[in-house]
């Protein structure tokens, strides 16, 4: 085995993955070797480290979220494969709506942002995403409008495929204060902070 | 034993709380793995959502030749691949492997483990196949036969890869712990 051959397997040596012939290999050379056996050491470090944010929270990771949006997907293919009673027409309800929302959203945005920067008050968006939201899918979009205005924050990416929506607050509006409001209200399957 | 293979046959049979229970295990590791391809949380949430219907949709075809946690793997890898490739995106990585030829300083290498920003920083920093290399090697303990499998790529390329990322991982380490050093022992940022 050659010397680059066997540094290619210290990694798997550090993960103590490496078996048989191969292993006694690599670990007879690390024996007469300081220098490979610091690498060695240095690898294992480097795993520790990586291992230890592995078992942190993944920030964004869907978690709990995406389990019940992959359950309603399930559901759905279910559905589609069993005889069909009746044509299914609230996904496509649920898909016009959150269009019509995000279109409302979007071009009332550019409106207050021209009429603000009009009257030079200086109107301008938030800056990274406050929130991370589901939505129940009973929610109509009149009512979602309402909400959002109610809270103070406008729809900063989304629907992802999760149906998982970012909202950032409007300008003057304190975290604390839309999060009352998101969280008082029925239309929230879920809400999060993305550091949560 | 693979903990989880007795839930593939639920899953096959259509057993949700099988699903359920192999999500719960093992969202958080394939969400990171296609985060570390994607850097992108809203695709890569859509991307983990895909693979999961997918293990859904093709328990039944599941035939246990490697571990579950492989397989599924291996689905998320040819899933983040095709919407590269429907962006036009490609990875260059092995034709462009850069030479490392001087040993880092592994004394140096240890002690910026210490500081766990820097190997974040370092790990984030390499091309996209020798992160993906490292990272199922050191996060999920792979085997290379494993990560092999999971990237449809040969072995022999796979000891390459990990050569090269190691040996790049350590260079930055080094560098980081020398430029922390010159500002005074505070972080590099």
């Amino acid at each position: 085995m050659t010397r680059q051959e066997i540094e290619a397997l210290l990694p798997f040596l550090a993960n103590d993955t490496l078996q048989g012939d191969e292993r006694a290999a690599v670990e007879a050379a690390v024996s007469g070797d300081p220098a490979l056996a610091a690498e060695l050491e240095a690898l294992k470090a480097i795993r520790e480290v990586m291992q230890a944010e592995a078992t942190e929270d993944t920030g964004y990771s869907p978690g709990e979220v995406g389990l019940a949006q992959l359950m309603r997907g399930v559901e759905a293919e279910t559905q589609a494969m069993a005889p069909v009673e009746a044509p299914v027409v609230r996904p496509v309800i649920w898909q016009f709506a959150a269009a019509v929302l995000l279109a409302l959203v979007v071009g009332q945005s550019v409106y207050f942002g021209n009429r603000l920067n009009d009257s030079g008050a200086g109107y301008q968006l938030a800056g990274a995403a406050a929130f991370e939201i589901t939505l129940v899918e009973t929610a109509t979009e009149g009512a979602i409008r309402a909400m959002l205005l109610a809270a103070g924050v406008e729809i900063a990416a989304g629907p992802s495929a999760l149906g998982l929506y970012e909202l950032r607050l409007l300008e003057g509006v304190t975290l604390e204060e839309a999060r009352a409001v998101l969280e008082a209200s029925d239309l929230i399957e879920s809400l999060s902070l993305p550091e949560e | 034993m693979d903990p989880h293979a007795p839930l593939l046959p639920r899953i096959a049979s259509g057993d949700k709380t099988a699903l359920a229970a192999l999500y719960q295990a093992l969202e958080k590791p394939v969400y990171r793995f296609i985060q570390s391809r994607l850097n992108d949380p809203f695709e890569s949430a859509d991307i983990l959502h895909d693979v999961f219907l997918e293990v859904w949709r093709s328990a039944g075809r599941f035939e246990g030749r490697s571990k579950v946690q492989t397989w599924i793997f291996g689905i998320a890898y040819r899933k983040v691949i095709d919407l590269h490739r429907k962006r036009g995106r490609q990875d260059l990585t092995d034709a462009v492997d850069e030479q490392i030829d001087d040993s880092a300083d592994t004394e140096l290498c240890v002690a910026a483990t210490q500081e766990a920003a820097h190997v974040r920083h370092c790990v984030d920093d390499l091309k996209p196949d020798h992160r993906e290399a490292i990272s199922l090697a050191f996060y999920q303990d792979m085997t290379y036969g494993e990560i092999a499998e999971t990237v449809d790529a040969p072995e022999g390329t796979i000891k390459t890869r990990i050569y090269h990322a190691k040996k790049l991982l350590m260079k930055c380490l080094e560098g980081r712990m020398r430029l922390s050093g010159a500002a005074g022992g505070r972080a590099a940022p």
